[in-house]
């Protein structure tokens, strides 16, 4: 009996030595060493030759290796080590992007985040910063000097989103958002691109008296619903009125808010979004424009992707157009104010940072812009020098939207954090579906607010 | 034989492999859920003690008792489905079914094999609307139902049915086989002696199969039970949950507060009550065996 009692004690004492060490202990030391190395970094000089440090990065993103940002990384990496640094060794991971945030948090719980990661900007960047797992890469920037490799609206942007004075991430997009329009539907039914709001809700009206569905969105997706929401919301309440929500500044419940939900809810009940729009999904809604099912389609400019592959867009090289998001009053937010974000980002792991992962930070830096130019006729963020050699009307026009552009601001979901966001993509689809309404959808969003305060 | 299993050491052989693997597997994942419930945030990152606090959430939590509600109201029809339509097929195979048995056997039970995202996909399609209708709604169309047309995965009164069809749909070739097996054990013999006294089909089920069958159709409950409770991927391929938390379980949503919201405390509760209500679902259905050897 005396044995079996001491053998449930020696257990229950192994069970709690387990969890504390889980716990604590780990991160004392894995600070420290963070602050050490961190010191030798700072101390390099970058300005010369890059001394060939042997360096091994670890990589993960959820780009595959042929494709996207993917094809980008690792062509860079393959160059740098093949002209600059025979020492250099990369690793290349990719996850799903559903579960990169998930994968993310528990790396950094136990301490084990890769060098170099793609993440989300907004929120849940804002808590690895806050947690200080990430490497200040303002510092890092001006230490390598290399400020004038990165385009200024993307720094600007990416400040905007983590609500930081400096800069913890780096961009691998520069994107706008606004809606995609069918030419021949727009002709058939006689509109002119709407410049104003009242102009948009005539336009609409009129392609709905000519037996043409007026909107497409994907409500399967949810995120494209609530960028409708976002897009009057912003145009009738400023530019910042979801970082003022998102602070306390401003209640999600303001009249203004639920009257831009309640403008997603007039559509859908007048019928403009067809039957069943909570079924429908990204792709198909893309498709549904560029085969004339469907005349606008809010989306981002990633959208060119499916607009030049001629098998998936049979509207041609000319059949889709693009207009910012239509103004309600120009003293609130201008023409020229788009809906902009720098897509994924790259963070980089504080603590093991290091003069090797600098230098190759560098050659990132200054290479990111022309290399994305050459492979994918794409902007990311960074200055380039070379025109890609054969770049399409989509692309162009996309580039000359970005020129247009004077101010940026973020998706709804930009400033809520994930349990916010999910309920503000969940309950969308009941506001279109009619079984909620403005005011309770608004007021689901508010709730969780407060009760994570 | 008897003398290897009188054996101490030889019972200790063969049981305590089994036992360790099971402990490690089940026993410690469990007692760690109940250690981790009573903490907040996620472990490394804000991990704070709290107490009871996340149960007494539970209880104010909206989203925790609608999805319950889902989950209840899919158990319930989901396992009576299964059962009772792989009962009544199986019975179809043994007493109606004279030609083509095996080809039509092969087709019922053809779904069970088909993988759940597959199944998913598929019933997305007929179920679809836009762009184009599906094969449900193509057919309410072509036969002059057309004012039945209706997104029916995409609104909230009936996208958790349609699951449900799913489901039931998925599952029952496979207790049907189940239960076809059961049948052809019932020697001859009785179902003769049962004709000869004048029983009817109706009696003929009622008095002879159905207590000749109680084990298998109590064992199929629990099966089909605790099948149904974890409902996540079938939904997770067919609805994504939506729309808005209408086909929602409560798996989903732990799955949800855990890895997406960072309260792997708060997860952890609704873990244990996914727990409990196996527990105490298996222990119910089982009620119904026990009171049999008793009388």
């Amino acid at each position: 009996m005396k044995r079996r009692v001491l053998a449930a004690f020696l257990s229950v004492a192994m069970m709690a030595s387990l969890l504390v060490g889980c716990g604590s202990g780990s991160n004392s030391g894995e600070t420290a060493k963070g602050d050490a190395e961190a010191q030798s970094w700072q101390d390099a000089d970058y300005t010369g030759e890059d001394p060939q440090l042997e360096t091994k990065l670890k990589f993960l993103t959820i780009w595959a290796e042929d494709n996207d940002n993917g094809i980008l990384i690792n062509k860079i990496c393959q160059d740098y080590k093949d002209n600059v640094n025979p020492n250099f060794e990369w690793e290349y991971e990719m996850v799903a992007a559903d579960n990169l945030t998930q994968k993310i948090a528990t790396l950094s719980a136990s301490n084990d985040l890769p060098d170099v990661f793609a993440y989300e900007a907004g929120a849940p960047l804002r808590t690895l910063i806050d947690a200080d797992k990430v490497a200040d890469i303002s510092e890092v920037v001006e230490t390598i000097g290399v400020e004038d490799s990165l385009s200024e609206s993307a720094v600007a942007l990416m400040k905007g989103l983590s609500e930081t004075d400096a800069l913890y991430d780096l961009p691998l997009g520069l994107n706008v958002e606004g809606f995609w329009y069918n030419k021949e539907l727009f002709e058939k039914a006689g509109c002119e691109v709407p410049a104003t709001w009242d102009e948009f809700e005539e336009v609409l009206k009129k392609l709905d008296a000519a037996g043409i569905q007026p909107l497409v969105t994907g409500g399967a997706d949810k995120w494209l619903a609530t960028r409708l929401i976002n897009a009057y919301a912003v145009r009738t309440m400023g530019n910042d009125i979801m970082t003022k929500a998102a602070n306390g500044e401003a209640d999600y419940t303001d009249e203004g808010l639920v009257a831009a939900a309640q403008k997603l809810a007039d559509w859908a009940e007048a019928g403009y979004f067809g039957e069943g729009v909570t079924t429908v999904d990204a792709n198909t809604a893309g498709s549904m424009v560029m085969s004339g099912k469907g005349a606008i389609f809010y989306n981002g400019s990633w959208f060119t992707q499916n607009l030049t592959d001629p098998s998936q867009n049979p509207a041609g090289e000319d059949g889709i157009g693009f207009f910012n998001i239509p103004v309600v009053d120009e003293s609130i937010s201008s023409a020229t104010s788009y809906s902009m974000n720098c897509g994924n980002i790259l963070a980089l792991d504080k603590a093991k940072f290091n003069e090797g992962t600098a230098w190759f930070l560098k050659y990132f830096i200054e290479n990111m812009g022309n290399a994305a130019m050459e492979e994918l006729g794409t902007v990311k963020g960074y200055t380039y020098t070379t025109e890609a050699e054969s770049m399409d009307s989509y692309t162009k026009l996309v580039l000359n939207e970005i020129d247009k552009a004077t101010e940026g601001f973020a998706w709804w979901e930009a400033k809520m954090d994930a349990e916010l966001s999910k309920t503000a993509q969940e309950n969308v689809q009941p506001l279109l579906n009619g079984d909620m309404t403005a005011e309770e959808y608004m007021q689901s969003i508010q709730d969780v607010y407060d009760l994570n305060k | 034989m008897k003398r290897v299993l009188g054996n101490k050491k030889a019972i200790a052989l063969f049981v305590v492999p089994a036992l360790v693997l099971y402990t490690i597997l089940v026993m410690v994942p469990v007692i760690w859920s109940l250690y981790y419930s009573l903490f907040n945030g996620s472990p490394g990152l804000n991990w704070e003690f709290v107490g009871f606090d996340n149960y007494l959430k539970l209880f104010s939590d909206k989203k925790f008792l609608d999805a319950l509600s889902v989950n209840a109201r899919y158990i319930s029809v989901v396992t009576v489905g299964q059962v009772g339509l792989g009962l009544l097929l199986a019975l179809m195979f043994r007493f109606w079914l004279r030609r083509c048995k095996t080809i039509v056997r092969t087709l019922v039970f053809f779904p069970v094999v088909l993988p759940t995202v597959a199944v998913g996909q598929l019933f997305a399609k007929i179920y679809e609307i836009q762009p184009s209708y599906g094969l449900l709604n193509s057919f309410l169309d072509s036969v002059g139902l057309s004012n039945l047309v209706q997104p029916w995965i995409g609104q909230e009164s009936t996208a958790l049915a349609m699951l449900c069809i799913m489901d039931i749909w998925v599952a029952m070739g496979f207790y049907s086989v189940i239960f076809y097996g059961a049948l052809l054990d019932i020697p001859e013999d009785i179902l003769e002696a049962a004709r000869i006294d004048g029983a009817g089909s109706f009696q003929m089920f009622r008095r002879i199969l159905l207590p000749l069958l109680r084990p298998m159709i109590i064992t199929s409950l629990v099966f089909s039970f605790s099948g149904t409770v974890k409902m996540f991927e079938s939904a997770l391929a067919l609805t994504n949950g939506g729309p808005g938390t209408a086909t929602k379980s409560l798996s989903m949503y732990m799955y949800d507060v855990s890895f997406t919201y960072n309260k792997v405390g708060y997860g952890s509760v609704i873990a244990i009550v996914i727990f409990l209500i196996c527990i105490v679902g298996s222990g119910v259905i089982n009620m119904f065996d026990v009171k049999e050897d008793k009388r």
